[in-house]
């Protein structure tokens, strides 16, 4: 009796977390996916409609706002925090003073809600306190940056503070790659008398390659997910010009009352990241079989 | 990389590093200093630096315009009740995969953690409606209940990563000595587990203090924390820069400190173990 127990106990604790992982996420996003082909608008209704709230949704001209600028924000996000988030890591790498004092501050952005840390950049981006303002004072009287008000270039604006928020979290991705490389394997090269640059060119970012492809992930699930960072610098606006998928479902379907469409447009992120993270995942579980 | 720099090319890259630290520490910055201007010198043409008159104004006025302390009160019960629930539930769950494994375990806690990449939108229906029918709207239990659902995964891989380290003959040893498998996580696991329990209590701490999307939409004047009352104060035209920068300082302040002792929890959470 009492082995069995033993048996069953690892089991049994285990329970509740997986149950609750089990119910809560995909046990709700199922009940999400079959809202999305009902004809629910207030209230949860269940008239099946088939697919016809995903027609609706891609006939929407917000909806697709909305993912042309989740296009040009996550492209521009992902590839400016990666640059940026390498050229830190490796300029860390070159024994800095005081490194330890610099590592922190780089991660702060990360570390702090958007959320608050957006009241700043609303200020910066504002052209008649901010930056704009502050430039023509020192006598550039023409510098313009008005972007936050720019219906065409206030998604620019959110890419901005998205990088801000991530690039050095994105180098201490790197700079953790960066010091797994083989010191053995470096010193190797410096005899054969590479230079610095050539020897992370050609040795060491090839090396990365696994750090590359976890920043992807990473940086491309924040970018799907991005909400509180539009919220914060711009509410969606001016107009609708900012929107993202994340903000287009909460504001389209809670003001307009529309479940169904809303439920559809969730369905559609969720497809997009299952997309990024399967992939990723399997290969994950494939090399861990392996070691 | 262990290799000799010369000392010129050093100065030179420290202070890159330090520029660029400066420019990102920036807006932080920024916001502290602003939070002790009038409003009038907030938005003072120039900007002014350190040339002003520092006043605690702001701060007696935010406090008592909007009962600051009952949203930073909120702020604390909700992150810390959802850290402590959720701990709670995910350590006998880490224990069990870190010294019962099983063949399915990686596969189990791979996939609980992907579950934390998945949009809050995916759940946020269910989420909503359950609250309406339980009248659990901007109640602090009800959202404690959310956050520490969302963060469960995080909780239990992490916490899985440090019992991992624990060498699972001193449990042996234990058992041999007939403690029960109460006694055995009480009095010999926890006390070993007890500095991995406590940076996954900051890094979750931290997560759920920050946690804006379900804040703001489950929440409204009773129990929002903080991110929904600065998210609330955001005036579009600046009259409010002042103020709204000392709330943001107040908000930001533990986490701040808290940030700096983090760090390593921080990347390794966030990246979901891609960063050890």
């Amino acid at each position: 009796m009492k082995d069995r127990l033993q048996e069953w106990v690892p089991r049994l604790v285990l329970a509740p977390s997986f149950l609750l992982v089990l119910l809560f996420v995909y046990g709700f996003i199922l009940y999400t996916g079959y809202l999305s082909m009902t004809d629910s608008r207030m209230l949860p209704s269940y008239g099946f409609v088939g697919l016809e709230n995903y027609q609706k949704l891609f006939a929407l001209r917000h909806w697709n706002t909305a993912l042309t600028n989740l296009a040009i924000f996550g492209i521009l996000y992902i590839l400016i925090s990666s640059l940026l988030g390498l050229f830190l890591a490796i300029l860390l790498d070159q024994k800095i003073r005081a490194e330890g004092l610099i590592r922190p501050i780089y991660l702060y952005p990360m570390a702090l809600s958007f959320i608050v840390t957006g009241t700043a950049w609303k200020w910066f981006l504002d052209p008649g306190i901010g930056l704009e303002n502050v430039m023509q004072q020192w006598g550039w009287e023409n510098f313009e940056f008005n972007w936050i008000k720019d219906r065409d270039f206030a998604i620019y604006t959110v890419v901005l503070a998205a990088v801000w928020q991530s690039s050095g979290f994105v180098m201490a991705m790197f700079l953790a790659g960066l010091r797994g490389v083989d010191n053995e394997i470096i010193k190797a090269a410096q005899i054969d008398g590479a230079s610095g640059f050539r020897i992370y060119r050609k040795i060491i970012i090839p090396m990365m390659r696994p750090v590359f492809l976890s920043a992807f992930v990473v940086l491309a699930h924040l970018a799907i997910k991005a909400y509180d960072l539009v919220i914060a610098l711009t509410g969606g606006g001016p107009g609708r010009a900012t929107e993202l998928p994340a903000t287009f479902m909460y504001s389209y379907t809670f003001t307009r009352n529309q479940m169904g469409i809303g439920a559809s447009s969730a369905i559609i992120m969720l497809i997009m990241i299952f997309s990024i993270i399967v992939p990723y995942l399997y290969s994950e579980l494939k090399s861990g079989e392996q070691k | 990389m262990a290799r000799a720099v010369t000392t010129n090319r050093k100065i030179i890259t420290s202070a890159a590093a330090w520029t660029i630290a400066l420019i990102i520490f920036f807006p932080i910055f920024w916001t502290i200093l602003t939070s002790f201007k009038t409003e009038a010198q907030a938005i003072n043409d120039p900007p002014l630096f350190f040339n002003f008159d520092w006043t605690l104004e702001n701060y007696a006025i935010v406090q008592e315009r909007s009962d600051y302390m009952k949203f930073l009160w909120n702020s604390v019960i909700v992150a810390g009740g959802s850290t402590l629930l959720g701990i709670l539930i995910a350590i006998p769950a880490a224990w069990s995969m870190a010294f019962v494994p099983s063949k399915r375990t990686k596969d189990i806690l791979l996939w609980m953690l992907s579950t934390k990449m998945l949009p809050a939108v995916g759940v946020l229906y269910p989420i909503s409606l359950i609250f309406v029918e339980f009248n659990l709207l901007d109640t602090r239990g009800g959202l404690i209940v959310v956050l520490m659902l969302i963060n469960l995964p995080i909780i239990v891989w992490m916490l899985y990563t440090y019992f991992r380290e624990i060498p699972g003959e001193i449990l042996e040893a234990a058992r041999m000595d007939g403690a029960t498998l109460k006694e055995e996580i009480l009095y010999v696991l926890t006390p070993m587990a007890v500095p991995g329990i406590a940076s996954t209590v900051l890094l979750n701490f931290i997560l759920a203090w920050n946690e804006a999307f379900w804040t703001l939409n489950l929440t409204a004047a009773n129990a929002a924390p903080l991110t929904a009352f600065i998210a609330s104060y955001s005036s579009p035209e600046g009259l409010f820069f002042a103020k709204l920068s000392a709330a943001s300082t107040m908000a930001i302040a533990p986490i701040l400190i808290l940030g700096w002792f983090s760090q390593k929890q921080l990347v390794r959470g966030l990246t979901f173990g891609a960063v050890k």
